[in-house]
Parts: C-alpha cells; structure tokens; sequence
C-alpha cells in the first residue's frame, strides 16, 4: 500500500461524516528585525551560529524593553522562540558586567532541566565564562556552594526559592546584591492556591533584593491566557510591558471537531473517544506522520498506547511510538524528547505533561482525547502540531460528558472567545499570614514597612501576641524556635488536607492527591466514586481523624453524587452593582456544611440506583463569594417555579465558570437559595473552594454579563427536551415544562437588561 | 474590608496553625530604647558589665577561675600540661596544639533563638574561655534584646583576640551560624576572620559511638568527664527562656542559660584535656575499645607508626577487641608486604578465631598463598574450607550476599583450573609438602 502524505488524510477526513467543524487558521510569514546593534559580538556569532541570523519581532521587543528598564510579560505560543525572550538580556547583561546574576523560576523540575541545557549550548558557543546551574532538590551539596557564590544564572523553582533560597539568603549574598533579572517562565501556571503563594514568594524575595541593595527586573512568559499583563502584575507587583507582537512564522493549520457516531440513538449514547482516538492516529502514523496523542489521565495514556503499539508493530516497531507522562523518570523522557526532535519517535501518546514548554520540535498532527478543560490548555496541546513551513492538522475527538459535547457542537463558544482569566488572592489571610512569617524569618520588619504594598502592622501585632514575633524599638523580630518555611508548601491548598491513597495493589500503596476537607465530605466519603484523571475509584475508607482517605480503582456504570447541607451567612460586603431587575454583589461568606446523604447514579441514563447516609461532622469554610440577588419583579412567580429556576441556573452555572475562570470544577460552588438568612432574597451564591478565596468568584462578578448570556445560550441549545444533567439538571419532581420556563425566565431577564 | 476587621475573623484558625500560645505577651514598655539599662544592679551582682556601641548595648559577663578549679575529673590547669606534652608528640594530629599557646585556644559556644541555620534564629549568647598561665577567664557576650547585634558582634569581634577555636559541633553549628549573623551586619563591624578549628565533637563520635547512647556533650559530661550538673536548664530550653526574658528583662529569666553556656565551656576545655591524653598516652589506655580506636584514628590519618604501636598494645588485652587489633595489624603488614608477618596473624586467626575471623583470615590467607606465596594447593585448601564457613554464616546469620558467593565460586574455580594446568594432581601435591 502506498503511503499517503499529510495532504491526501486531510482530504479524506474532509470526507468523514463525524467531523463536525473544520477551522482553518491560515498561515503567517515570519516577521523578522535584524539582531539589534548593542548586541555583545559574542552573544550574536553564537546565535549565528546556531542558525539565528536575525530576531522575530516579540524577541525583539522583548529586549528592548527590557533594556530599557521595563518589566514584560511575552504572550508566546508554543515554539515561538520564546526562551530568547529572556536569554537575551540576560546573558547580554552578563557579557556586558561580569557580576551580573539571574534568577530562572520553572514550575517544575523537569523544564528546569531543559532550560539548563539549552542555555549551556548558546554559552558554550559564546565562549564567555558565565556559570549557570539548576539548584533543585537534587543538587548535590558538593556544588551547592559554589552555585551559592559563583552561579550567574540560577535556575530554579517556587518550592526552593521558598524553602531553600529565601530563608538562607545570607549564604547567597553575591546573587541577592547583583541580581539583575528574575525570569518567571510558564506564568499561566501560577493560578488558584499555588499563584497565590507563589506571588508572596516574590515580596519575600523582593524585600530580600532590597536589603542587599538590588532591584531585578521581571521577564515573564506565558501562554494565551485572557490576562497575562493583569496576572504577572499580581504575581510581581511591578507594572508590566505586555509584549505580544508574534513575529514566528506558521503553515496553515487544521482545527476539526470530531464528534464520534451514536451508537444507541435512544439514550443518545456515542461511541467511546478513545476507540475514535486509536483509529484516527493509526492513519496518521501508518503513513509515517508524526503524531501526538493527549489524554487525560495516565492509565489511558497506557490503554491508547498499547493499543497505536499493537495495531502498528508490524510495520513501524514498538520503539517509534512512546508514551509520555509523569512518572517516567527524567532519562527516558529525555530520550522521548530527543527521539522527536530526530524524528525517530513518529508517535507519542501524552497526559498535559507536554503541554508544557518541554521541546519536543513540532508535529504534524495532534489528537486530543477529549476536551483538554480549558481553552488556553486547548491552544497548548494544539501547539505541539504546526510546524513552520507546510500544514499540520489538529483534531479534538470529543467525549460523551457535557462541556466536550456543548463544545462540538458550539464550535463557536472555543474559537471566538477569549481564553481563560488566571486569578490568583496574594492577599488571602491564610496565605499572607504563613509568607509574613517566613518574612520576618528572613528579615525583621520594621515600623511602617509594607509588604506588597499592604499594611501589615495589625498582622505583626498579632503574630507577636501569638508570641512568634518579639517588637521592640520599631522592629518586629522573628522569636520562635521553629523554621517557619518547613511548615507551608506552595503547592496544597491548606494544612488540612486529606490525603487519597491508592491501595488497588496491595504492595504499593500510593498516595494519588490531596484534596481540602471542605470538598472531601462531598467528594470523598465512604462508597463514593472518586474520579482521578479519568479513572474511577471506590473511597474504601476515609479515615477522618487522620485525613487520610483509602481508595481502590473500580470499573462502574455509575457515579456518586453527595447531599450538602449548606448554611451560609454573608460576613462581609465589599463591592456591589444594582442592576434592573437583580442586584450583584461580592463579599465574604461563612459556609457551615454537612454531607447528609449520597446517591449512585447510572451513568449511561442518570437514574437514581441506590443511596447511603454519610457520617461527617460539620465543616465551616470562610471564603468569598459572589451572589446574584434576584429582584421583586423576577422572583415574583410561584414558589415551587422560583426554586427550579434557580436550581436550574445553578447548575448550568457550575459547568460553566470553570471555564471563564480556569479552575477545576471543584474549586468553586454554586449554592441556590429561595430566600437568602441576610436579605430574605432569592440569592445565588458562587464561593471559592479554598478558605479565604483564591479570586475565582471575584471573576465571577467581573465577567458577569457575559457569562449570564452563555448560560441562557447553553439551555436554549442543549437538545434535551425537558432538562437534561448536562444543562439545568434534574431534580425530582420536576415540571415537564421546567426547561421552557427558565429560558423564559432568562430572556425576560437578559431583555430588561438590555432595555 | 480592613486588615484589622479580616485578622479578627481569621485569628482563631490562624492560632492553631502555629500552636503557639494565646497568652498575652507583656506589652513592651515605651520608651525602652533609650540607654537605659533595665535591672542593671542586678545585672552588675552577676559579674555583668553593659558594652555599649552606636547607641545600643550587649551584656559581658566575666568569670575568672584558678587553675586549680576542678570540673569533674580534671582541674582546668591540666590543660597546660597536654599542651606541654603535645608540643613533643612523635606525630601529628588534628587535635594537636603544637606550634600554639596554650592560651591561644579559644573554647567556644553559644546559645541560640533556634536550631535551623536559617537567618530567622539569632545568637544571643556568645560564650568562650582562654586558659593564661595563672587562671582561666570566661567571657560571655549576651544579646539584651534583637536589634543590639552590631553591639554585639563589635564587642566579641574586637575584644577577642583568637587564633584557634575549641568547640563541639561548631564546624556544622556554631560556627555557620556566627557566620550568617555577622553577614547581617557586616558593614558595621569589623570582618570576620578565618579561623582555625578543633572539633571535639567529631573526636568524641570517633571515640565512643559505640560506648555512649549519644553523644551529646551532656552525655559524654556526665559518662566521660564524671561532671555532675546540678540545677542545670537542658539546652533545648534556651530559645523559650530567651522569649521570656524579652517580655520581662530581668536577669534571673536568663541568667540560668549563662550558668549553662559556662559549664558547657568548661566542660570543653575538660574535654580537650581528656582526649589529648588518650592521644597521647594511647599505649597506656585502660579501655581496649578507646585503645583500639585511638589506634584506627591515628590510621586513618597516616600516622602509622604510632598506629601499629597501639594496636599491638591492644593485642595483649584478652578482650575482642584484641582480634579486631590483630586484623587492622595484619592488613597493615599486608600494605608494607611483610607477608610472613600478616600470614602468622592470619593463621591464628584462622586457628582461634570465631567463624566470621575464619572466613576473613582464610580468604586473606588463599589470596597470599596464591599470588605471594605460590602455593596454589594451599590456597585452594584456605578457600574451599573458607568458603564452607562462609556458607554456614550465610545460612544461619543471613550474613553475607550472593555477590560475594559468587566471588568464592570464581575464586575456587580458578584455583582449580591452575591446580590442573600445573598438572599436579591433588594427592601428589599433599605428598610434596610432607
């Protein structure tokens, strides 16, 4: 058989009834400026010799900004030549004054390593001795001293910094008194609770730079998110220069939405992505195109690969498809890496682990098990196919669950919308409180100091009250034999997580994650489904004393759904709108719950298959929250249709501001009440998982319009007659014309505000 | 929302999060950071002194002993006699003060706000002792308060006159932290100075890690020194009595911490004492596992002269440190190839010894009798019977694993193949020896 090229498949799937919507995004020629004259001779024949004879236009000005004093954000897509966003001025600043130093911030460990190598090659061919180490968990101490002294570039994550860096800041005094630049790459990923400390991190290390006398410039890169200028200020500080003038050249680029075909028309049931997933990929790779395939968990990442593996062993050999995820260990991802750059590897099956910027070149094709969650996600995976010259191809197979379903078959909703909004809270109580303390660990605080730009005196107070700081003369002081740092990690919502152990084989019992106990009494009681990247799992037991919950993987036609009995008090109110007919309002909340009762639930039909009670105590949650506040006039219907219609909006609304606020679905919650304990009000409630709130329902409240309108969309254009789960749900007892009521009920509403 | 309003509602998670105490601190009165010193009567009935510099304030305290003044076993003065004595020892050693005054050492130790090495715990005590040819001095250097350590630092920095610092776990611990606080600082007081360093702590690890449970100095104070502290404040207290002292700055808060900063000097100087003389009077020891260990000390630093000396020493005890004695002799033989020296050993060993000096000496002794002596059927006698030792160990203690069993077959194996090559024949080679 004559192997077809990339051209010839995408005409074929052209043909393919189950492609629901094809977008092309049309190719782009370079934009390119000559490198600029104040470019260190060295530093230019290194990039020429590397193939770089001139500059994209976002490189561009990226360091002439940066030369100039200014701090900036790049937006870049994937393979965009970003990193020069930021090497540039660096080593151009270290060429320049022997002792000038830089700071790298990674999320992880791995990109660390990648960045490391990378910048060694560019160095190597300069010809200027100019250090650069990663200072990671893994350093050995043999060379940590020297790193400490000699390092000009440091390259690093969050966690260290936080842990490592900050706390022992006098043994890193010559990095501290010359740092220049501080380059935060992926700031997309500091969202929600990490963000959050991540941005208090940044004051630590600011109020360290400025004791030893320095002031570093911020370079930051991020993907397409809707606010990457509004976010690294937060997480910095500093007012930023957004650089988003993408100069990389592109080919042509295919979007398909690929719905798979129904297989059981009476339930409306379609056949599984996955099998879609495999027979789209083995096309591609049979005719010897490189491919990536995302899924979202491990274990399908492991069922799609043996499957490409088996189907294409005869004619490709198992080694020219891999798979790639967390858990392998660094050699072998290297070696992936390097295998498709070479074009050894033809095919590659990946969890979001590769969404990130680890260099793998680029691909011709990319399938997507799914819809990723997020838009901006979205764009990431789809990055990884497109090369620079020549088409490339991109395919979401959809899954049967509502958002990928209300996706394909809105195409419109994913390629007209902005992406996501990043929030982060650098001001949330619990998270400020632990980074003041591990600050006056690392320096006394001094009367009238601000800490990102807030007063904090009444805090110092507090926490010398609580005898941890001692004041005298105008100093607070850190009097305690504890090292605070030890105590907070960045990256867990709070101290009193429970923590999920897998213990499907018996000889290796792992822990999965961590969730809050807020979200555990729903979500991880015992007999629940617990869903982990796609994997189902029984809770056996849920040990509540010591946060420990004890889960096996199952394989159920059914998932959980839990009882929350929920009280919640409004504290606090600190912004509000009045508008026709409702009024908006944002605040902090108390939200006393207890899980009642659970119910299973079959997944093919939604029928009710059983319940059971839960036995917790109650929890109480300070967070912020957002409530809408419906008006006479629109809460004046009957009782029992006033409660369906606010049930219904809520549910709508608990599939659809995960996506506004690039957040997990759990991370926030939708509560309806016929009448609100503070007003007697009609009164939707949107809170923030996390004690404290990470900004999410602030968003909420910002984007209200907005999403107001999509929610009456996504009831008007969901095919169900009377209510489905993927729109306004469905409660008992509910009225066959409940559906029709509310959208009524909404375009009276979303009218009277446009009149 | 203010602060102040949102602190209220988070303060009582906020408290359990660092279990600290709810308890009212004592306001700090106003005013206080005038020069006025609070209890300073008291403070001078304790032998304190204030230093004051650039408007602020440390604390001295000096206590002047006689040499006489005994501290469990020794008497302080003893110091001068090792410090006689090491000026002649035979061999070097990184103990050994040849070359310096005895006064020139400087016992030194603090007490600090916590252990971690981070820059949020402070030193508030800086406490050393010099031994003079007529009496030993004490100085201690206290921080009245956190802000006073340029004070501080001026006072230790520039009255101290050191060339070689005394201290237990210093090199890790105090000295590190001395560091990270005078970088603090170090454009208002002078530079800190390279410094020579004995640290008896790693001596003291050497000598009794086997003998001692800890070896904490309290511990080895009390087992080794046979000082007996009564009334002391455990160490570990020291960052809580230092917390309170600061909401209430009277000298009897803290003054308990000095008493305990003094004996652990005091004790250091003891403690040199006590291991020069093991050093240097090694072939005398009473204890053959001091004895022993004294010996591989002196080993591992090349001084093997005064090591074999020792060991033998150790080889006329009738304890088992005596075959661990005879070992270490029989490899160093090995080393200077006096293999008839290291055979005889070996053989007795292998005559006398336990199962596990067998299986030792018998392998030692295939090896020699294969590549230095040239005896293949010996050595093929000394390993096989080896070997069969080996396995029992195995079997029964689990000691050993099957890469060394592995390494037994070979070895066999081989000297098999070369008993046959040279075609001698098993019963021939027995016959030719008689």
């Amino acid at each position: 058989m004559k192997k077809k090229n990339l051209h010839e498949l995408i005409e074929q799937l052209r043909k393919d009834p189950n492609v629901v919507y094809w977008h092309e995004i049309e190719p782009q020629e370079a934009n390119t400026v000559p490198m600029p004259d104040s470019l260190d001779v060295r530093l230019k024949s290194a990039l020429v010799k590397r193939g770089i004879a001139s500059l994209y236009t976002h490189q561009a000005a990226a360091y002439e900004a940066v030369r100039n004093g200014k701090h900036i954000v790049a937006v870049t897509p994937t393979a965009s030549g970003k990193t020069l966003c930021y090497n540039l001025p660096v080593l151009q600043a270290i060429a320049e004054a022997e002792h000038s130093r830089a700071l790298y911030l990674f999320p992880t460990k791995a990109l660390a390593q990648d960045q490391k190598n990378e910048l060694h090659e560019i160095i190597e061919e300069m010809g200027v001795p100019i250090y650069s180490y990663t200072y990671d968990g893994d350093t050995a101490p043999g060379i940590r001293q020297k790193i400490r002294q000699a390092g000009h570039i440091v390259i690093t994550n969050p966690d260290m910094l936080h842990s490592a860096i900050l706390p022992h800041h006098t043994k890193w005094v010559s990095l501290f008194e010359n740092l220049r630049y501080v380059v935060i790459d992926e700031l997309h990923t500091y969202r929600g609770v990490f963000g959050s400390h991540v941005a208090n991190v940044i004051r630590r290390l600011k109020r360290i730079c400025s004791f030893y006398g320095s002031k570093p410039i911020f370079i930051c890169t991020s993907a397409t998110i809707a606010n990457p200028k509004e976010l690294a200020e937060h997480l910095t500080g500093e007012p930023m220069t957004l650089i988003n003038n993408n100069g990389a050249p592109r080919g042509r680029k295919h979007f398909v939405f690929y719905n798979p075909p129904v297989v059981h028309s009476s339930f409306n049931i379609r056949a599984s992505a996955t099998a879609e997933v495999n027979r789209l990929a083995k096309q591609f790779l049979e005719n010897g195109i490189q491919t990536i395939v995302f899924a979202r968990s491990r274990v399908r990442v492991e069922l799609i690969l043996s499957h490409l593996q088996a189907m294409v062993k005869d004619r490709l050999g198992p080694k020219t498809i891999r798979g790639y995820r967390g858990g392998y260990l660094p050699k072998e991802r290297r070696e992936i890496e390097k295998g498709l750059r070479s074009g050894e590897i033809i095919g590659v099956v990946s969890t979001n682990a590769l969404e990130l910027g680890v260099d793998i070149g680029q691909l011709q094709a990319c399938i997507m098990t799914g819809y990723p969650g997020t838009v901006a996600s979205t764009w990431q995976q789809a990055g990884r196919a497109g090369r620079r010259h020549g088409d490339s191809i991109v395919i979401m197979v959809a899954s049967s669950n509502p958002i990928d379903q209300y996706i394909v078959q809105h195409p419109e909703y994913f390629f007209d919308r902005s992406p996501e909004t990043a929030r982060i809270n650098p001001d949330n109580m619990l998270i400020l409180v632990d980074h003041l303390k591990c600050a006056a660990y690392e320096l006394p605080f001094r009367k009238g100091e601000k800490f990102g730009g807030l007063e904090v005196e009444d805090v110092l107070e507090f926490l010398t009250e609580q005898k941890v700081l001692h004041y005298r003369a105008g100093k607070w002081y850190w009097m305690n034999d504890a090292f605070p740092a030890h105590n907070i990690s960045l990256r867990s919502a709070s101290q009193e997580n429970v923590v999920i152990i897998d213990i499907s084989e018996t000889a290796n019992h792992r822990v999965i994650g961590e969730m809050d106990r807020f979200s555990a009494m729903t979500l991880l009681h015992e007999e629940a489904i617990y869903l982990h990247e796609g994997v189902q799992y029984q809770v056996e037991k849920l040990d509540w004393e010591e946060k420990k919950a004890y889960v096996r993987e199952v394989n159920v036609e059914y998932f959980t759904d839990a009882n929350l009995a929920v009280q919640l008090h409004v504290l606090e109110e600190d912004r509000s709108e009045q508008r026709q007919q409702l009024s908006l309002h944002y605040g902090d909340v108390s939200v006393r719950a207890m899980a009642t009762i659970f119910k299973k639930i079959k997944l093919s039909t939604f029928e009710n298959i059983g319940s059971g009670p839960i036995h917790l105590p109650e929890e109480e949650l300070h967070t912020s929250a957002t409530w809408i506040e419906l008006g006479e006039e629109l809460s004046d219907i009957d009782a029992p249709l006033l409660e369906q219609v606010l049930i219904g909006i809520s549910n709508v609304l608990r599939h659809l501001v995960p996506m506004f606020v690039m957040c997990d679905r759990s991370d926030i919650y939708v509560v309806p009440q016929i009448k609100a304990p503070h007003s007697g009000r009609p009164t939707i409630f949107i809170y923030d998982r996390y004690p404290g709130g990470i900004g999410l329902s602030e968003a909420v409240f910002e984007r209200y319009d907005e999403m107001i309108e999509k929610v009456k969309q996504w009831v008007e254009n969901c095919p169900c007659e009377s209510g489905c789960p993927s729109c306004i749900g469905i409660v008992e007892g509910q009225h066959h014309l409940a559906k029709q009521r509310i959208i009524a009920f909404l375009r009276q509403l979303l009218a009277n505000e446009k009149g | 929302m203010s602060m102040k309003q949102k602190l209220a509602r988070w303060k009582e998670q906020l408290a359990s999060r660092h279990g600290a105490a709810s308890e009212h601190a004592d306001s700090p009165a106003a005013g206080r950071h005038s020069l006025e010193i609070p209890f300073l009567d008291e403070w001078q009935n304790k032998q304190v002194q204030p230093f004051f510099f650039d408007e602020d304030y440390c604390l001295i305290r000096e206590v002047v002993y006689p040499l006489d003044y005994r501290h469990g076993r020794y008497q302080l003065g003893e110091l001068h006699h090792v410090h006689q004595r090491w000026q002649a020892a035979p061999f070097a050693h990184p103990l050994s003060c040849k070359g310096f005054k005895a006064s020139d050492l400087f016992f030194f130790d603090t007490e600090t706000t916590g252990l971690s090495s981070g820059t949020g715990h402070v030193i508030f005590l800086l406490g050393h002792a010099r031994v003079y040819a007529d009496r030993v001095v004490v100085r201690q250097h206290f921080l009245p308060h956190p802000g006073a350590e340029v004070a501080l630092y001026q006072s230790f920095l520039s009255e101290v006159d050191y060339t070689t610092l005394v201290t237990y776990n210093g090199k890790a611990f105090d000295w590190p932290k001395v560091k990270t606080r005078h970088t603090l600082i170090r454009d208002a007081v002078p530079k800190l100075p390279a410094f020579g360093h004995f640290d008896l702590y790693h001596a003291s690890r050497r000598m009794w890690k086997q003998k001692l449970e800890s070896i904490r100095l309290s511990e080895v104070e009390k087992e080794i020194l046979q000082v007996e502290r009564k009334e002391d404040v455990p160490g570990f207290l020291a960052p809580m009595m230092y917390a309170d002292f600061l909401s209430t700055p009277h000298p009897d808060r803290i003054f308990p911490v000095f008493q305990h900063n003094e004996r652990d000097i005091l004790s250091l100087i003891c403690l040199y004492i006590h291991l020069s003389n093991q050093l240097l009077d090694a072939l005398g020891l009473d204890d053959a596992l001091e004895q022993l260990e004294t010996a591989r000390w002196l080993e591992s630093l090349g001084e093997t002269a005064a090591a074999k000396q020792v060991y033998h020493h150790v080889t006329k005890k009738e304890t088992k440190e005596a075959w661990q004695a005879k070992w270490q002799l029989s490899l160093l033989y090995k080393k200077e190839k006096r293999y008839e020296e290291a055979a005889a050993i070996w053989l007795e060993l292998w005559e006398h010894g336990s199962d596990a000096w067998k299986v030792k000496a018998g392998l030692e002794l295939a090896k020699a009798y294969e590549h230095y002596f040239r005896d293949v059927y010996e050595a093929y006698r000394y390993a096989t019977r080896a070997y069969e030792r080996w396995k029992t160990l195995f079997r029964t203690y689990k000691q050993g694993n099957s890469a060394q069993e592995s390494e037994w077959r070979k070895r066999i194996e081989r000297l098999k193949r070369k008993l046959n090559n040279k075609n001698i024949s098993l019963a021939s080679a027995k016959y030719d020896r008689k």
